[in-house]
Formats: structure tokens, sequence, C-alpha cells
């Protein structure tokens, strides 16, 4: 049953990952258990994988979709036997989306997955997303990190608009910005105020691991 | 007859074609029927024929792309519909398309056209920095490239800020912006003796909005020159795009479209890149209602098609589109290094020659990862363009190609992730007197022997 969990979210297969799950809880398992044990350790896999060029996008797609299928099943029954209660963040949270006028969206999507499988729980604001929406989910959300993607160099300074509705807002400090994208470099990261930038994916769960830590 | 082909009928499908969800198109619907003509094809990629010389591959590939359009088709984002076409529309489509248009106006004008596979006919040269600059360079930089002999047609630099206010996408900024790029691109053409040359615009303005303020026969884009409507990454566009489809038709402008796919991203690896990038064409014409396009497949992390993986497809592509359709297309260079670099101009030789020897146009060069500022120089362009002409004059071989394209391509292709960004055009060029370097210029030399002394072709 285990084993047919881990190769379910390893192979990307949605139905027997969630079927696999309820079995596990039909079995008397500890879901918590199987999370950090199982889980967790298995979608990671799969995102090495990907940053290593071993597997594409699309592998890593159906596998974070069979990872969320068992997850949505586990946490369910760690809430019921909890109380209602929700489990606590894994590492941290990151509200992510592509900045405004920005209709691009794979790099985001890339960076999102790669977190989610690297423990952080992720609010996805989507693509093209004003400035001040951004700042609305990180506020409802309790997010620790604001993570803004530009993929053109028009829509770059999209990003110095968070930044600056931040600081007027007094916000600030709330929240640690990531700022990446295709047109964007660590000198417009400075530039702009934002805590860290990253060119590569990789690079982007290395950064965002080591800032909340560091909170 | 030239494109459009039906407008009315493109925008009706995008208001009640099949409601598809984004993510559905993508995971459901655009990808299994990559894994699945890429597998019913049996297209392979093959790193010791970076240059295919197999027709029937050519051939497959271009049936796989068609066979992925027909059921696939374009996804409109803003509507959450899918834009189909049936077979005997395609074909009418191509039927109908011309393979050639003079471009431009004047003595300057030029013919671009479709070329074949081991074609004679020069190709198609446009020159392209491909990335932004200083304001106060916009000009220079432009009559830089302008001004280079093997230019048929140009495109400008792209402005970050204009009157020292940042330019922010949908922001009256970037309509003041696309102004000012299209009225100091043609002046920077007139300053060169070159009033009338094909100019691409407006890559200074992303919104549809902006891109209208451009379109001014006195001051600004031509019915001469070329305008672009883009993809969204992979077959998707949205009412952005369209609208700007429409203008560009009914401004009477040539109309462009720019593709662009992933490799690694939606479509896999290298043979799921090279079906979609065939099958981008179909929809360029069809949805873009294109005259010609721009194709520049890409690697997802390091931003550039300049190893084998990529080298492969484009020349694959190429031949596809040469056996199989009238259409026109120009093959856009990505170099991971940066200018004043041996790699950058052992990359441009690479991506001209495996491009035009496959039938392909050419668009040189994005540089240094397309990402850094003012990092982009005529020189990667023309050597690009210098050894595709060469190509096409000599009347090299595919087969001769691709022994040629495969020692360029190991001279570099190890050190792509680490490739050296070079230095910036002012590091390059004597920027008032717009001209390179004594140490460009001795790079670019000695640069040139080492290729000739390889067997490589050039024009001169």
């Amino acid at each position: 049953m285990v084993e047919r969990l881990r190769k379910s979210i390893v192979n990307g297969q949605e139905d027997d990952a969630e079927k696999a799950a309820r079995e596990i809880l039909d079995a008397g398992l500890d879901p918590i258990q199987i999370l950090e044990k199982e889980l967790f350790p298995a979608i990671k896999s799969v995102g090495e994988k990907f940053e290593k060029g071993e597997c594409f996008l699309t592998d890593l797609m159906s596998a974070a979709d069979a990872m969320r299928a068992a997850n949505r099943v586990l946490i369910s029954r760690i809430r019921q036997d909890s109380g209602g209660k929700s489990p606590a963040a894994r590492i941290g949270k990151i509200v992510i989306g592509t900045v405004s006028g920005d209709i691009h969206d794979i790099g985001k999507n890339i960076v999102a997955l790669l977190l989610e499988v690297n423990g952080f729980d992720i609010y996805d604001v989507g693509k093209d997303v004003e400035s001040m929406k951004f700042i609305e989910r990180a506020t409802q959300t309790e997010a620790d990190i604001m993570a803004l993607s530009a993929l053109m160099t028009t829509t770059k300074p999209a990003q110095k608009e968070v930044m600056d509705l931040l600081n007027e807002m007094g916000l600030k400090k709330k929240f640690l910005i990531l700022i990446g994208g295709a047109p964007t470099t660590n000198e417009w990261a400075q530039q702009i105020g934002a805590d860290g930038w990253a060119e590569t994916a990789e690079q982007g769960v290395k950064l965002a691991q080591k800032l909340v830590q560091e909170r | 007859m030239t494109p459009p082909w039906r407008i009315n009928e493109v925008l009706d499908r995008a208001e009640t074609g099949p409601i598809c969800l984004e993510k559905d198109f993508e995971l459901k619907v655009l990808v299994p029927k990559i894994k699945d003509v890429v597998k019913q094809y049996g297209i392979r990629y093959d790193p010791e024929n970076l240059v295919p010389s197999d027709d029937s591959l050519a051939d497959d590939l271009w049936k796989a792309a068609l066979e992925l359009y027909l059921e696939v088709g374009t996804l409109c984002t803003s509507t959450h519909r899918r834009i189909l076409f049936d077979e005997n529309e395609i074909r009418e489509a191509m039927a109908n398309f011309p393979g050639r248009y003079i471009v431009g106006y004047g003595k300057d004008s030029r013919e671009m056209t479709h070329r074949k596979i081991e074609d004679s006919k020069r190709p198609y040269c446009l020159f392209s920095p491909d990335i932004t600059c200083d304001e106060e360079l916009f000009v220079p930089m432009s009559m830089a490239y302008l001004q280079e002999p093997l230019a048929d047609g140009v495109c400008a630099p792209i402005l970050e800020e204009v009157e020292g206010r940042s330019i922010k996408a949908g922001a009256p900024y970037e309509t003041k912006g696309a102004v000012a790029h299209a009225m100091m691109f043609r002046e920077a053409a007139r300053r060169v003796g070159r009033p009338g040359i094909f100019l691409q615009g407006v890559g200074t303005a992303q919104s549809d909005a902006a891109q209208m303020a451009a379109s001014n026969p006195m001051w600004g884009e031509r019915l001469t020159d070329g305008r672009f409507v883009a993809s969204i990454s992979e077959l998707k566009v949205d009412y952005s795009l369209l609208n700007k489809m429409v203008h560009f038709h009914q401004y009477g402008s040539f109309v462009g479209a720019l593709t662009g796919p992933m490799l690694g991203g939606y479509c896999g690896g290298p043979e799921g890149t090279a079906v979609v990038g065939a099958a981008y064409h179909i929809q360029g014409l069809m949805v873009n209602q294109a005259h010609y396009l721009n194709y520049f497949p890409f690697h997802i992390r390091h931003m550039h098609n300049t190893t084998g993986e990529l080298l492969w497809g484009i020349s694959l592509v190429y031949q596809a589109l040469a056996r199989n359709s009238p259409l026109i297309s120009l093959s856009n260079g990505f170099a991971a290094a940066g200018p004043c670099t041996p790699m950058v101009l052992y990359e441009a030789a690479a991506h001209g020659l495996a491009s035009v020897v496959s039938g392909a146009n050419l668009w040189e060069m994005a540089v240094a990862r397309n990402k850094h500022k003012n990092r982009a120089t005529p020189m990667e362009a023309k050597m690009a363009c210098e050894v595709g002409c060469g190509a096409a004059e000599a009347g090299i071989k595919r087969s001769e190609a691709n022994q040629l394209v495969k020692k360029i391509v190991s001279k570099y292709e190890k050190r792509i992730a680490e490739a050296p960004l070079g230095k910036t055009f002012q590091e390059c060029y004597d920027v008032k007197r717009i001209a390179p370097t004594k140490e460009y210029a001795e790079l670019y030399g000695t640069v040139k022997r080492e290729l000739l002394d390889l067997g490589v072709p050039f024009v001169y």
C-alpha cells in the first residue's frame, strides 16, 4: 500500500494515489507519518529529477497532482483527528504569481511546483495579477513570502509597484519578497528593495528555504 | 493573395469553440497528444545528425504537427474556448499563401520568400539585438544594426524607460514608449541612409493599445513594416493578441507570428518541441494570419537554442516546412554567451548554418541568455548571417552542414550552462562613431579564420 502510494506519486497517477491514501487510512496507519516519511520524500524525489533535467515539467506536474490528491485524503483525516484544526504550514507559506500585465506563467508554475514539493504551502494567485491583489492575498493567508514573477521587460516594473505599495502601506516588514523571471537580475532586486532574486527555479527554492530559516 | 485567411472565422471560433480550462488544455489535451504523435510517427532525436538528411523524417514531423494541431487547436484563454480548424481549411489557407513578399519600400525594399532545403537563394536576414537598452543608446544601437550591409530588415532594441520614466505594460508610459520607439527607429533608419528598410516593430509595446499607438505612416510603423502577434506557451492566445492581429491587418502592415516552444516545458524533449514548433507555424498561418513567422525554440533553463538537441529540432522543423508548406519563417538564434566572446560567435555560426541549409531565413540574434540590458551587438548577427548566406551560395548539402555544425557545437556545448556573459554594447562599440572596437573586430576575424579553416562557408 505504502509502496503503491509512493509509486503512484512518482509516476503521476492521481487516482491511484488517492486510492492508496484511503487504503492506508483504512489499514489504520498514521497519516502524519505517511505524509512525512512517504509522501513528501516521494514528491521531492521527482522535484530533484526535474532539477537535474531527468524528467520534464509535465512529469513534475502530474506527480504534484497525485501528491495533492493523496494529501487531501490524509490532511482531511488529520483534521478530523485534531478536532478540525489544520496542520501547521510545513516550512512556510508563499503567495506566488505573475505580475500585472504579464500573461506568461510557465516559469511561475515551475517555481510554485518546486516550492510545493520542497515543503512550502503555496497560494498561487495566477498570472496578470494586479499589484494590490498580491498584498491582499498575502495578508489574508499570513504568508511568509511573496514571490513575484515577470517575463517581460515591460512587466518588470510591476514588481517595483508591489514593493512601492508595501513600503507606502507600511507592510514591507511583514513579508519576504522574492522576485524572478527572464528579464530580472540581482541588481534589479536590490534596486527595488526585494529580499531576494533567483535566476532558476532551483535557486528560488533554496533561497526561499534560507530566508524562511533566517527569519 | 495574402493572408488574412478569414479573420471573422477565427474570432467567432474564439467565442464558440469547445470550452476547455487552461490546465486541462495543457495536461489533458496538448501533452498527451504530443506524446502520442511523437511515438506514432517515430520522431527521435539523433545527436549524430544535428542537420538530418532524411526527407521522410521531415515529412513525418509535418504529419505529426498537422495531426497535433488539427486535434488540439489553439486555446483562447480569454474565453476558455479552443479555436479549431479542419484540414480543408488549412489546405485552403496554404494554397493561397503566396510564399513571397516585397517588404520595406523603394530602394531599401527586399524580397522575403519561402526557401527550400539546400536552397542556393540567400536567406532573408533580419538583424535584431532582441534585448533592452538604455534610452540614450537606442538610436546608436539601432544605427549599428541598420548599417550592417547584410541586414535586409532590422528590429530595434527595447526601451525600458522613456524620458527617464519606467515603461510598465498597460500603463500610459508604455504608450509613450511605443511611440518614441517607432519615431526614433525611423529616424535611425534615415540617418544610415536606409529610410525604406523593413522595420520590425514595436518591441517596447507589450499591450495591444500601445502597439496600436505606434501605427502611423508618417512617423511610426508603416504598411511596409512588420508587426508581431505572439503566442502564449504553448499554442494559446488571448483577446489582447487577437486585438493586435485584427489591428495590424486592418492597418495594413505585414504580420509576423512570434513562436517559441520551450524545450523541457509542456513540449517535453527535443522531439515534442520540434512537433509543437511545426504546429506553431500552422497556428501562425491560421490564427495569427501571419505573412511570416519568427521561430525561436529555446531551453527552458538556459534560454538558448544553440545546443544539439535544439539545433536538430530547428533543422527538422525547417525541412518539414520547406517540403510541405509555402510558409516563410525566420529562424531566431538564442545564444547563451554574450558579446565579444569566441563562444557567442561559434553559437551564431552553428545556428546560421543549421537553419539556412534546412530552408530557413534568418533572424539573428538574442545573446547572453536574452536577459541582460545593453548586452548585444550586430557582430553576433553578422556572424550568423555571413555563414548562412555563405552556405546558401556555396550550395552546402545537409550532410556537409551536419559535420560542420557538430564540429562547431563541440566547441561550446559542454560550457552552455556557464556561458560567459561577455560585454555590453558600449564596451564592444565606439558609441559615438558607431563602430566595433578593435578588440571585437580582431576577435571576429580570428574566429572567422578558424571557422574558414574548418570548412565553414562565408559570403566573402
